[in-house]
């Protein structure tokens, strides 16, 4: 009998939460023995909060947020982190937006500073915001030139018609050509400030002490930022969607996608467990090195798709979010195999999945897989405030948790029966890449 | 176990069973985990004639069973284990890296002992890794960013030369490399001189070396011999290739540089970092991204490799303003070699890239890629120590005459990949 090493209860360093009377949110994780310290701030705003004319604000406003603020001129932050060896980048999400700053462990005060200063003073100049557009254009250009970015973005507007999921957190190209400076201003102003915020700083420090350090330099900012729940529900679909497509590439692209749960959803366990036996692993409980596309020799899709040889990659790519997003599975075909084929597969597979449920082995091994992903995961002040913001922000801090203890209970009948929720074929998103390279050589 | 107090930034070096190199890195402060990589002399340099592919195809393969498990069987036995499994392979060599909890090091050791001594792979799974190799190739044609490498890479190294293929090969030499070629292939070099084996973790070395000389005695003792470098000579010329439905045009403006062992090196180094570096502050960003906003990545980077290098500035852009990014290029990197860098930006630069190994400290993993990296360049144990001492040493004059020899563009190749139209 092997040995199993992985644990069953997730590892997770102490934390020390508290809020500011101006509705900030703030979390601790002194890691005693670490060299660094990380800073992270998470805003609760997304691509979710946008609406036609304004979609690509979120992402916009969070490359604006590097180009001035009163006491960083632009230029500035960069500077002050380069100085003290640190590194820094952000992220724009459906969900949220994120900026993290990680520094050697005694200049931790350098980004919680500007991180103060930019919360509700971002200066987003015309001038700026107008030189600033043709990055951003170059940002969705250079994500074009991939056709996962183009059939991820198509399968999303097919699956999503009421409901922000329906524009990718880049935004649409004519709406990127057309804001205005003063719409984005004013969608700063609404959407950043300390109650629409957490602030998680991970590593080397003295907890009270960042704590005081904390409150002295965000307790004054005023109470603005605005929390808004997206109030739009998508409603089921009357039927199948479909899209082809056609640009560069190499061989066939399928991608099929259902409805999937939200993350605090209590179904979320049970699709997770399918994600796994299906596709390999999950996005939240991976494996930190090396994770690549997830996928796994023993998952049903690889066995039904890349082992027989009709395609070379085939996973699941669920992300579960705020709230109801896409499970999808992402095929790349083998050279000659058309989608017909590839799309009798994983109906195969997931009627399958869903007629008899996984066997027992497969369970063992699928919560073996997904425990092992939380086994170093907190590994490191950096990803230590990246999965605490992650689920502080969603949810909450006890989500983690709650979720890793309910997926050592859920039953291969849950599973199967989720498996069947899951798949309806009138929830269904198809959308087909056919490659028309053709290289001119000058 | 024990756990060795230890600097991760002071290596030890020993000898394992024929010939294999040793190299042990304490793990930093608070980690708990391990990571052990196995280095050979089997990148595609060594590719068999009419072979091309064959070091990708074996590097695929390290992952498709070993010993007594098969591919599935051993990714459960990792599973339970909590380690992952990663090969790499690059023109020079090949490595596979093995991570996960340090509880059972010995353990995770023995899965990278088989893989290196007894890897185990069938028809399928040859099949499985040609399919991949293939969609690889196509990518190298219909990808701008992959198209752009590739295109580079051949204007600027002459047929022969190591660096300059990516290792794909082409259709007609997947469809020759046999089980037995990658078999043959394997054993010549996953042989003892001229491997290494880089454990970062709390690993005591006398440990360490008992547990390699009992894993590893099986090791072959001969290696393979360096294959035949051609001296690069090219000509400067700009090749634009049209790629019809893509969206953003790939520009690369590159040249042979120094390999890693130059004396320059550092000072080459800090040189590309002031220019195209990974910091927000480089020219190139700030004056292309910063300033123009002609585009949302603008890098240069310098591969200095074991049997010489290349640099390469780097930009994606709209097919309308390409035309303006070539020009800029070869202005910045032509400033860094005529005027010296002002002395703040060098002291800036330079801080940011020495907090850049503390960054490192962090987790296992990190660490462990400057062990591996100090390891294969046969850099001194403690020379990730010292690397603040050396930046600091490097004035601004030495910064200027590195990138005379290393960066300048004046004969440089342009490469242009996306949609550009016909000229």
């Amino acid at each position: 009998m092997e040995r199993v090493v992985v644990p069953a209860t997730l590892v997770r360093p102490p934390t020390v939460a508290f809020g500011l009377g101006n509705g900030l949110r703030v979390i601790l994780a002194p890691l005693p023995e670490s060299p660094t310290a990380s800073v992270w701030v998470w805003y609760r705003v997304g691509s979710k909060n946008e609406r036609p004319g304004l979609t690509g604000a979120s992402h916009w406003v969070e490359h604006m947020l590097f180009e001035g603020s009163p006491r960083y001129p632009k230029g500035a932050i960069d500077r002050a982190v380069a100085e003290v060896g640190g590194e820094l980048n952000a992220f724009t999400d459906y969900d949220f937006t994120a900026y993290y700053t990680t520094v050697p462990r005694e200049h931790l005060e350098v980004p919680l500073a500007f991180e103060a200063d930019r919360m509700t003073r971002a200066r987003l100049d015309d001038a700026e915001v107008e030189r600033e557009r043709t990055v951003i254009r170059s940002e969705r250009e250079g994500n074009e030139n991939w056709p996962e970015f183009r059939v991820e973005e198509e399968a999303m507007a097919l699956a999503f018609r009421v409901h922000p999921y329906r524009w990718d957190a880049l935004g649409w190209r004519r709406d990127i050509e057309r804001l205005s400076p003063a719409e984005l201003r004013a969608y700063y102003r609404q959407y950043y400030g300390p109650r629409n915020a957490t602030l998680v700083v991970a590593g080397g420090f003295d907890a009270r002490r960042v704590a005081s350090d904390v409150r002295r330099r965000f307790g004054s900012l005023p109470e603005t930022g605005a929390a808004v729940d997206v109030p739009e529900v998508e409603p089921p679909a009357e039927g199948e969607r479909r899209a082809e497509l056609r640009g560069p590439g190499t061989t066939p692209y399928l991608l099929v996608a259902w409805r999937a749960p939200a993350l605090d959803d209590p179904a979320t366990p049970a699709t997770l467990l399918v994600d796994t036996i299906l596709g390999g692993g999950s996005r939240l409980f991976g494996p930190a090195w090396g994770s690549g596309s997830g996928e796994h020799p023993s998952a049903r899709l690889y066995r039904a798709l890349v082992d027989p040889g009709l395609a070379v990659r085939a996973t699941c790519e669920w992300q579960p979010r705020r709230y109801p997003g896409l499970f999808s599975v992402a095929v790349q075909a083998a050279e000659g195999v058309g989608f017909d084929r590839l799309e009798s597969e994983i109906d195969r597979v997931t009627e399958r999945l869903a007629r008899t449920g996984p066997t027992s082995a497969e369970m063992d091994d699928a919560r073996v897989r997904l425990r092992r992903g939380a086994t170093l995961a907190y590994e490191g002040a950096t990803r230590t405030g990246f999965r605490l913001g992650y689920f502080s922000t969603l949810r909450d801090l006890a989500l983690e948790g709650d979720l890793f203890r309910r997926l050592q209970a859920v039953r291969a009948a849950e599973v199967r029966a989720r498996a069947r929720e899951l798949f309806r074929p009138s929830q269904r998103v198809v959308v087909r890449y056919t490659p028309t390279s053709e290289a001119r050589d000058g | 176990m024990g756990e060795p107090a230890g600097d991760p930034l002071e290596l030890e070096y020993a000898h394992g069973p024929s010939d294999l190199r040793l190299v042990r890195q304490p793990g930093p402060p608070g980690t708990h985990s391990v990571a052990a990589t196995f280095v050979a002399p089997a990148g595609w340099a060594y590719d068999p004639p009419r072979g091309e592919a064959t070091a990708r195809l074996a590097g695929l393969l390290a992952t498709s069973g070993a010993g007594g498990r098969d591919r599935r069987a051993l990714a459960r036995y990792l599973d339970r284990l909590g380690a992952s499994l990663s090969p790499r392979v690059d023109p020079e060599s090949a490595e596979v890296t093995i991570w996960g909890p340090a509880a059972p090091w010995e353990a995770l050791l023995g899965i990278l002992a088989d893989v290196v001594l007894r890897p185990r792979f069938g028809p399928d799974d040859l099949a499985r890794v040609r399919r991949q190799l293939l969609e690889r190739q196509l990518q190298d044609g219909a990808q701008p960013g992959h198209r752009a490498e590739r295109e580079m890479l051949a204007a600027l190294f002459p047929s022969g030369h190591p660096y300059r293929s990516t290792g794909v090969g082409d259709r007609a030499s997947l469809a020759r490399i046999g089980a037995a070629s990658i078999g043959r292939f394997r054993r010549a070099h996953f042989a003892g001189p001229g491997c290494m084996l880089v454990v970062t973790g709390p690993v005591p070395l006398d440990r360490l070396r008992r547990v390699a000389g009992r894993l590893f005695a099986e090791l072959p003792s001969t290696g393979p011999a360096p294959p035949a470098v051609p001296t690069p000579r090219p000509a400067p010329r700009e090749i634009r290739i049209d790629l019809p439905g893509t969206a953003q045009v790939e520009v690369r403006l590159a040249r042979v540089s120094i390999a890693r062992a130059d004396p320059t090196y550092p000072a080459a180094y800090l040189a590309n970092e002031i220019l195209g570096g990974s910091s927000m502050l480089s020219r190139l960003y700030a004056r292309v991204r910063g300033r123009d906003g002609l585009a949302y990545h603008a890098s240069s980077q310098l591969e200095s490799m074991r049997w010489g290098g290349y640099w390469e500035a780097r930009v994606g852009t709209g097919p309308d303003r390409w035309r303006r990014v070539v020009p800029m290029l070869r202005e910045e990197a032509g400033r860094l070699v005529h005027r010296p860098v002002p002395s703040a930006e060098l002291a800036t630069m330079r801080e940011s890239r020495i907090g850049a190994v503390r960054l490192a400290l962090e987790s296992t993993a990190e660490a462990h890629e400057l062990a591996v990296d100090a390891a294969y360049h046969g850099l001194a144990p403690d020379y990730w120590r010292r690397w603040p001492e050396v930046l600091r040493g490097l004035a601004a004059e030495d910064v200027r005459r590195a990138a005379e020899a290393a960066i300048d563009p004046t004969d440089a190749v342009t490469v242009v990949v996306g949609p550009v139209g016909r000229r």
